[in-house]
């Protein structure tokens, strides 16, 4: 990849990592000691293109490839006019029938296509739609109403909070204020000894500032104030059967097979070729293989279609297939 | 588990007239398809007949253990047996004139190869073959989904091999009036070959089969097998069972003694009335399929596009209020 760095003087990210590369309407991108320097007059001509610009336009290129920076820009100017809701459609199929437009006006401005025909078609939709325009402009769009509620909303809980706590700053002084009194009052009318009431005394006060943490504790959670319906119980625990386990049974449908202990016992093992070192590596066993080649052999040995429940496909019964038996030879 | 796989549930049919009829029915519903407004005797010169379809069968299943047997790397036993129950099962509810044996066949051991973990990618596949290898590659890959619509997915097949190893083994162990089982491994193998080019697979279970390779073995070195069936493996079995069963083994006898080969010139006659009436839609040579599956491509690549098209609609208000915000 080419390396990033300002066209005019050369300079680089690499060289100098502090580089700033800034991007006007034109989609070229300069560095700031540049602007700085070509636009002492507040206004010049791109050294790119010729495009007469104004410095204050200048801004930060937040993209690597200008051009699409240039996209931006286009784009945001092409939006101030062509600011139509979805409402403002009877269909869906029209709404984006238009966003295909704008994008097509869009991309015909960036990549200098018909720009002549595209500015004239711009034109023209500004004439025609002149009020709706105006109308719209002062107008804010759906996502924008509902950020703006999120935000007031914001505001506001901040500031019940903010009063909540200058409230709870007042109680605590207060409760201070209070208990100072009080000890002051034992130590003057109270018969017991001082150091008792002040032993009793701060066991008092840590008692209550124990009770007061965990008031506290319980509000400083991030859950919002007076949303109490947002909270989701935790505590519905589902209670699940235990699972339990029993045994697979098979339908043979033929002799019962030896179970694995079996083959050990009557000595099946001993009619089969011993395993090899790399099979039992692999984690193979000489019980397995005869097994299943016992299990295969056993199973389905009573099997006649006829019997078991016939499908849609196998209409005939069995009789008629009998008559082969005949000519059968045993 | 064979007695409660998709194999015993969907592929064992009472017999070969069952089986006779649903070819027949399949054959019956390619002509009424296709006939428009042929009289019968028009039809019957012009397609083929249930009789001819099955010849035909028969003849490309020699030809299908032919080229396993031929393969390199040679192929285990299981991979021929799985491709041949794969081309007889499609050809149950299937004509021979929709789909040609010849493209199905190689498909089916494809199929069977991946199945039966023994894959073999489809470049070294198609080295077996003798002639346009890029267009077999094609034809096999187009037919793969195909095939494995038609099987209904129901692609574990239960082969009478590893059965016969265990009535060995259990011979072995429980019936020691016979030391030596292991002379009559050959014939029996001999048999479940002859087996493999019946329909035995599509109505007995592989466990029949197997016992009954065995004991027609054991009749032809001169040993009996009965006392071992009777007295020790249906030693639990109900009466009912194992008659049943001996009548089963009896049958399996039958059908494979009966098989036999078809003579080449009638298979050849065969294939040529195929040239004629096969459905030119499932030939990839033909022109027909070739505009189908250009078609298809062009609607796949339609699809792709309006959905990006809507994508890109969808996306564009979210983009548009982001960007009126600064």
């Amino acid at each position: 990849m080419e390396e990033q760095g300002c066209p005019r003087c050369k300079t680089t990210k690499y060289r100098n990592p502090s580089l700033k590369l800034l991007v006007n309407v034109c989609g070229h991108s300069l560095c700031e000691s540049c602007v700085e320097l070509l636009f002492v007059k507040g206004s010049g001509l791109c050294p790119e293109c010729g495009t007469s610009l104004r410095r204050s336009t200048f801004r930060l290129q937040i993209f690597e490839d200008a051009s699409v920076e240039k996209e931006i820009d286009i784009r945001k100017r092409v939006l101030r006019d062509f600011n139509k809701k979805e409402e403002d459609f009877p269909s869906l199929q029209e709404y984006n029938d238009y966003l295909e437009m704008i994008e097509t006006i869009v991309f015909n401005l960036t990549n200098h296509q018909d720009v002549e025909a595209t500015k004239k078609m711009i034109d023209q939709y500004k004439k025609e739609n002149k009020d709706q325009i105006k109308k719209n402009l002062s107008k804010l769009s759906k996502d924008e109403e509902f950020l703006e509620t999120l935000i007031e909303q914001e505001q506001h809980e901040t500031t019940i909070r903010k009063m909540i706590l200058l409230e709870e700053e007042k109680k605590e002084k207060a409760a201070k204020r209070k208990s100072k009194e009080a000890l002051i009052d034992a130590l003057m009318y109270q018969d017991r000894p001082a150091h008792d009431i002040i032993s009793s005394h701060k066991e008092l006060a840590q008692h209550e500032e124990l009770e007061a943490k965990r008031a506290t504790t319980a509000f400083s959670t991030g859950i919002k104030i007076g949303h109490r319906s947002d909270i989701v119980p935790l505590n519905k625990q589902e209670t699940a059967q235990l699972y339990r386990y029993c045994p697979l049974v098979i339908e043979w449908c033929g002799p019962e097979p030896p179970t694995v202990d079996e083959l050990y016992t009557d000595g099946y093992l001993r009619n089969i070729r011993t395993i090899s070192d790399a099979e039992r590596a692999g984690g193979f066993r000489e019980a397995l293989a005869c097994h299943r080649a016992l299990q295969d052999a056993f199973s389905g040995l009573y099997s006649f279609p006829n019997v078991s429940a016939p499908s849609p496909a196998k209409r005939k019964s069995f009789p008629q297939t009998a008559a082969h038996s005949p000519m059968i030879t045993s | 588990m064979f007695s409660i796989s998709t194999q015993a549930k969907y592929w064992l049919f009472t017999g070969e007239t069952e089986l006779a009829t649903c070819r027949a029915e399949a054959n019956r519903s390619y002509i009424s398809s296709r006939r428009a407004h042929l009289t019968d005797n028009e039809v019957a010169s012009c397609f083929l007949t249930p009789m001819e379809e099955k010849l035909l069968s028969r003849q490309y299943e020699v030809v299908l253990r032919k080229f396993c047997s031929e393969f390199q790397p040679p192929m285990p036993k299981c991979v021929i047996g799985t491709s041949l129950a794969y081309f007889k099962r499609f050809y149950v509810h299937n004509s021979n004139m929709d789909y040609h044996p010849k493209d199905i066949m190689l498909t089916c051991v494809y199929l069977a190869c991946k199945v039966e973990e023994f894959y073999v990618p489809i470049g070294q596949f198609v080295k077996n073959l003798r002639g346009d290898r890029e267009k077999f590659a094609d034809a096999i890959l187009s037919f793969e989904l195909t095939l494995m619509s038609k099987l209904n997915y129901h692609l574990t097949v239960h082969n009478p091999f590893r059965p016969m190893e265990g009535f060995i083994i259990d011979i072995k162990t429980r019936y020691k009036d016979i030391q030596n089982i292991e002379i009559v491994r050959r014939t029996a193998e001999e048999f479940m070959e002859r087996s493999l080019q019946s329909d035995a697979c599509l109505i007995f279970s592989p466990a029949q089969i197997a016992l009954a390779a065995l004991s027609f073995g054991a009749t032809k070195e001169g040993l009996s097998l009965d006392r071992y069936i009777k007295e020790i493996l249906f030693k639990t079995a109900t009466e009912k069972e194992a008659e049943d069963t001996l009548y089963q083994l009896r049958r399996v006898k039958f059908i494979v003694k009966n098989t036999e080969s078809v003579p080449r010139e009638q298979a050849q006659a065969i294939q040529k009335k195929l040239d004629q009436c096969r459905n030119q839609e499932n030939n990839p040579d033909s022109d027909v399929y070739k505009q189908r599956m250009l078609e298809k491509l062009d609607e796949e690549e339609d699809v792709r596009h309006r959905k990006r098209a809507k994508l890109v609609a969808d996306d564009e208000p979210m983009f548009f209020s982001l960007e009126q915000d600064r």
